[in-house]
């Protein structure tokens, strides 16, 4: 063993170009998956003032006993942060598997006479796999390191970004590092080592023949393990889309962000079937234009589907985890959009809470913002609550029972959304357990159930009474306005301070939900770009930098180099083609399914697609993708022909 | 001498053969057809004999060597090195056998990049779980004349130097049979010779066996006896012959008029 592993030192500082890429891709995962473990402990760390807290026991009950929860207020509240690092920590760590993987496949293709001659001399399939596994070890330790230390020199950088934003409104200090640091260069070796199984075994199954036969070609058959991991991958991916419907509510949205994610592991295992036959299809158009080059690029896509494969893998990733991602936030924002535009009656809204009086005003709905702590069973949560005055409320906004009678909403009541009736079970005439911010325990009785309405009606609506009550400093954030009759709304938006038209209003709403999803947007992909960019980058590179034989050949036969150029050019554009198109067609699947899911009972809804970021995203890996093939191609035929730099 | 079916004479059947080859055939099939590359050769090398195999382009020498040396399964028949059966064994036995039993040097790609000279020459020790004794390595590497090189990349090194390497590799397991393709295939003759009386030697002194594939008339005269291969099937052997002979003997072995009236002294 320890015989073999001077033999995987060797070999990495031998192959220092095909390892350098898996480093920078390991190193940059572990340095993402460390900063949002340190983060993440920072978060975890963080104990709000005593004052901003409050400890609640659930009910408990149905197996689950009774416990003391400790429930931060909004003002402390750093969960938000915390999901947006988990969510980072998950992608990074999908897409780094993904990585290592492929480049680990390349660097066995790429050495098959080697390892076929170590056969030949007297390793054992078990003793190639060891050196493969053991050479991924000597890169993933100094990968996970490195990584690990630059994420501890970044921390603190982070944490002064983070703090004092929407999404943690307190000021964060780094806490121990050394159990995130640790989770993340664990993860950062497990995801080598299973990044480099497969490549691995692959290596096993070289055989001593392949020492003598000269540039032996991959088979192209695909096991059959693989095939039925990936129609697996396949099934569940499309149970998981069927899910997205109207019936699945907020749950929607997840979803659509992590099937693609299934449906990427999906595709790429079946890549070395799909690739082939999607690239033979592009190739039509290429073929008709470009004679020479584009044939050749054409058989060298279709003749080598596990390399091809490879290739395609991370474009395919990031175009259809950032492509559906974006799509549909933007789709849930149209939605957002139509449901404020449907759920606000009147016609003018004034911001604030400055009272709203004047003569042409009919009536005002001036409804409190407060929160309050839900307590079921297992849990505690902090809930936004809003007190209304439901006579005014009734004709300002739409209050569709549907159960129930709103009018009813007086002393200890209250009324739900339909979505919190669902997922809570609570019906009409349940009393539901509550804590004021003041501490005070109430049941509230529930008297309807109401059309959801997210940025117009929270969840749980109480009798303005109690809420002025409980939270005598609380001020309405909007207030809808009635003109008295005959009144012009545009007249009285100029007469009274701080009003809109409710149109206005209504846009001003939206554009804050898309500008909301743009935060969570650059924070989710921008990691996952920046490091897809980079593994895109690399599995080009090194396919490039490993066919430096196939091109003096070549150039010796008498292609020019402008030939050869122009047919790498075509191979990548096709192998970028083909994981677009393959992106594309899961980003619309996706986009097509949450539309409706969530637009489900509306009329009318704005249909938004960021062409601008889509086509970007596009655009931006053909570019990389071609460049990335380009450049070391160039390099080669200056450095290896010095005729080629008279041209 | 004739070229009749063969029955052997020529090593005294007191111990076994080192290797016996029993009615091999081999046929590769592809999508342009099935080829057969051997039809049916039955011989058997004696122990410490250097024998070469020679013939026309693609008439199966190679694939003669690797069902042979058990890189490639026959179709048919049976290969026995040193009394064991290659045709039962498994992937790893047939490894250990490989390592304990035979040496191998080819026309290239005989050697790691990444390795010195010395770790190319300590490797299949190493491959064994052995640390390698210094004084082993140097002891053949002083055997091929290259102990001042050690520290060397096989890069840094001349055509012949590198094959010497990939001898002295073989070597350093004292294997009882070396397969030799084309050995000598890009080396000029002075360093042929070098690596022919390499060969040479270890039959003479170690008592080594040497099959060796060769297309040089010269190279096949190291050997003490010539076998002729055409078009898959065994077409008859010269001993102890002079290059010319040899040369002889393949011209008339040649297509179009195949294998007839050779065997002249
Ligand atoms: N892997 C293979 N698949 C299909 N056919 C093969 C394969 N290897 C060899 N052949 C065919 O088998 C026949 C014998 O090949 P072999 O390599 O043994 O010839 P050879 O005598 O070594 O020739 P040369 O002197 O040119 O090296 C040839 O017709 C060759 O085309
Ligand atoms: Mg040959």
């Amino acid at each position: 063993m320890t015989q073999l592993f001077y033999l995987s030192r060797q070999t990495v500082s031998r192959h220092r170009s095909l390892y350098a890429g898996s480093f920078v891709a390991l190193a940059v995962g572990v340095f993402l998956l460390g900063l949002a473990a340190t983060a993440t402990a920072a978060t975890i760390a963080y104990r709000g003032p005593a004052a901003s807290a409050i400890t609640v026991t659930t009910l408990g009950g149905d197996g689950a006993a009774p416990r003391q929860i400790r429930v931060p207020f909004s003002d402390a509240d750093v969960s938000g942060l915390q999901v947006v690092l988990n969510m980072v920590g998950a992608i990074s760590g999908f897409i780094t598997i993904f990585v290592i993987a492929s480049t680990f496949a390349f660097a066995v293709a790429s050495r098959r006479q080697e390892i076929g001659l170590l056969r030949l001399i007297g390793a054992t399939p078990r003793q190639i796999r060891r050196m493969v596994l053991g050479e991924a070890l000597v890169v993933a330790l100094a990968a996970s390191v490195t990584g690990a230390l630059a994420a501890q020199l970044a921390t603190p950088l982070l944490l002064d970004k983070a703090s004092y934003t929407e999404l943690a409104p307190v000021k964060l200090e780094p806490a121990s590092p050394w159990v995130p640091l640790a989770i993340a260069v664990a993860a950062g070796l497990l995801v080598a080592m299973l990044g480099a199984r497969s490549a691995a075994r692959r290596a096993g199954r070289v055989g001593p023949i392949d020492a003598l036969r000269e540039a032996a070609l991959e088979p192209p058959r695909i096991g059959p393990v693989r095939i039925i991991f990936g129609l697996l991958f396949m099934g569940g991916a499309i149970t998981m889309l069927s899910l997205i419907r109207p019936s699945s509510g907020d749950g929607a949205v997840p979803l659509a962000m992590f099937t693609p994610m299934v449906m990427v592991i999906a595709l790429t295992l079946l890549a070395p079937l799909v690739v082939p036959v999607v690239g033979r299809l592009w190739a039509v158009p290429l073929v008709a234009w470009t004679h020479v080059s584009g044939r050749l690029a054409r058989s060298n896509v279709v003749a080598a589907p596990r390399r091809s494969a490879s290739l395609a893998a991370p474009i395919l990733a990031i175009s259809a985890v950032a492509g559906s991602m974006v799509l549909s936030l933007s789709f849930a924002a149209d939605s957002a959009g139509a449901t404020i535009r449907d759920a606000v009656r009147a016609p003018v809204v004034a911001t604030g809470g400055a009272p709203v009086t004047g003569p042409g005003v009919k009536a005002v709905d001036a409804g409190v913002p407060l929160q309050m702590v839900r307590i079921d069973r297992d849990d505690a949560e902090l809930e936004d609550v809003e007190g209304i005055d439901p006579v005014v409320a009734t004709q300002t906004r739409d209050l569709t029972p549907l159960a129930g009678d709103v009018r009813q909403l007086t002393g200890n009541t209250v009324a739900i959304g339909k979505e919190m009736s669902g997922f809570e079970g609570y019906k009409v005439g349940d009393e539901i357990p509550l804590v004021f911010v003041d501490r005070t325990p109430v049941k509230l009785r529930v008297v309807a159930i109401v059309k959801d309405a997210f940025g117009v009606n929270p969840s749980l609506l109480i009798p303005l009474d109690l809420a002025r009550k409980h939270a005598p400093k609380a001020e309405p954030e909007r207030q809808f306005v009635l003109p008295a009759d005959g009144v012009d709304p545009a007249s009285l938006v100029q007469q009274l301070p701080h009003a809109q038209l409710a149109a206005a209003w209504e846009a001003d709403q939206a554009a804050g939900v898309r500008k909301g999803n743009q935060l969570g947007l650059i924070l989710l992909l921008g990691p996952a770009g920046l490091y897809s960019a980079i593994a895109i980058a690399n599995t080009l590179l090194m396919g490039s930098l490993q066919r430096r034989h196939e091109f003096i050949t070549s150039r010796l036969l008498g292609a020019t180099p402008a030939q050869i150029r122009r047919m790498v050019l075509w191979e990548s554009s096709l192998v970028g083609a083909v994981a677009l198109s393959l992106g594309t067609a899961i980003t619309v699947t996706v986009g097509i399914l949450i539309r409706h899911a969530m637009n489900a009972g509306l009329a009318d809804v704005p249909f938004t697609v960021p062409w601008g970021v889509l086509l970007g995203i596009g655009g931006l890996c053909l570019i990389l993708a071609i460049g990335s093939a380009l450049a070391p191609t160039t390099y080669i035929l200056r450095r290896s022909q010095p005729s080629a730099v008279m041209e | 001498m004739t070229a009749t079916a063969p029955s052997y004479p020529t090593v005294a059947p007191i111990e076994p053969p080192a290797l016996l080859l029993d009615g091999i055939t081999k046929t590769y099939r592809s999508k342009a057809g099935a080829v057969d590359a051997l039809r049916g050769v039955t011989y058997h090398f004696g122990r410490g004999s250097f024998t070469a195999v020679m013939g026309p382009s693609g008439s199966g020498k190679s694939t003669l060597l690797q069902c042979a040396a058990g890189l490639d399964q026959p179709t048919t028949g049976t290969v026995v090195l040193n009394g064991v059966t290659l045709s039962g064994l498994s992937e790893v036995e047939l490894t250990k056998l490989r390592r304990a039993e035979m040496g191998f040097v080819f026309q290239a790609y005989n050697l790691l990049p990444s390795l010195t000279v010395y770790d190319n020459v300590a490797l299949p020790l190493r491959l064994t779980g052995r640390r390698p004794s210094r004084n082993d390595v140097h002891r053949v590497l002083d055997q091929v004349g290259l102990d001042g090189k050690a520290k060397r990349r096989p890069a840094e090194l001349s055509g012949g130097q590198q094959q010497r390497v990939a001898i002295a590799r073989a070597l350093i397991t004292q294997p009882s049979v070396f397969f030799a393709d084309e050995p000598t295939g890009a080396l000029d003759s002075g360093t042929s010779r070098q690596i022919l009386g390499l060969l040479r030697e270890a039959t003479d002194r170690a008592g080594q066996t040497v099959v060796m594939v060769t297309h040089d008339p010269v190279a096949a005269a190291y050997a003490e006896r010539v076998l002729f291969l055409s078009d898959g099937l065994l077409a008859g052997h010269l001993d102890r012959a002079t290059p010319t002979q040899i040369a002889a003997a393949m011209s008339d072995l040649e297509p179009p008029t195949g294998a007839v009236g050779w065997g002249k002294r």
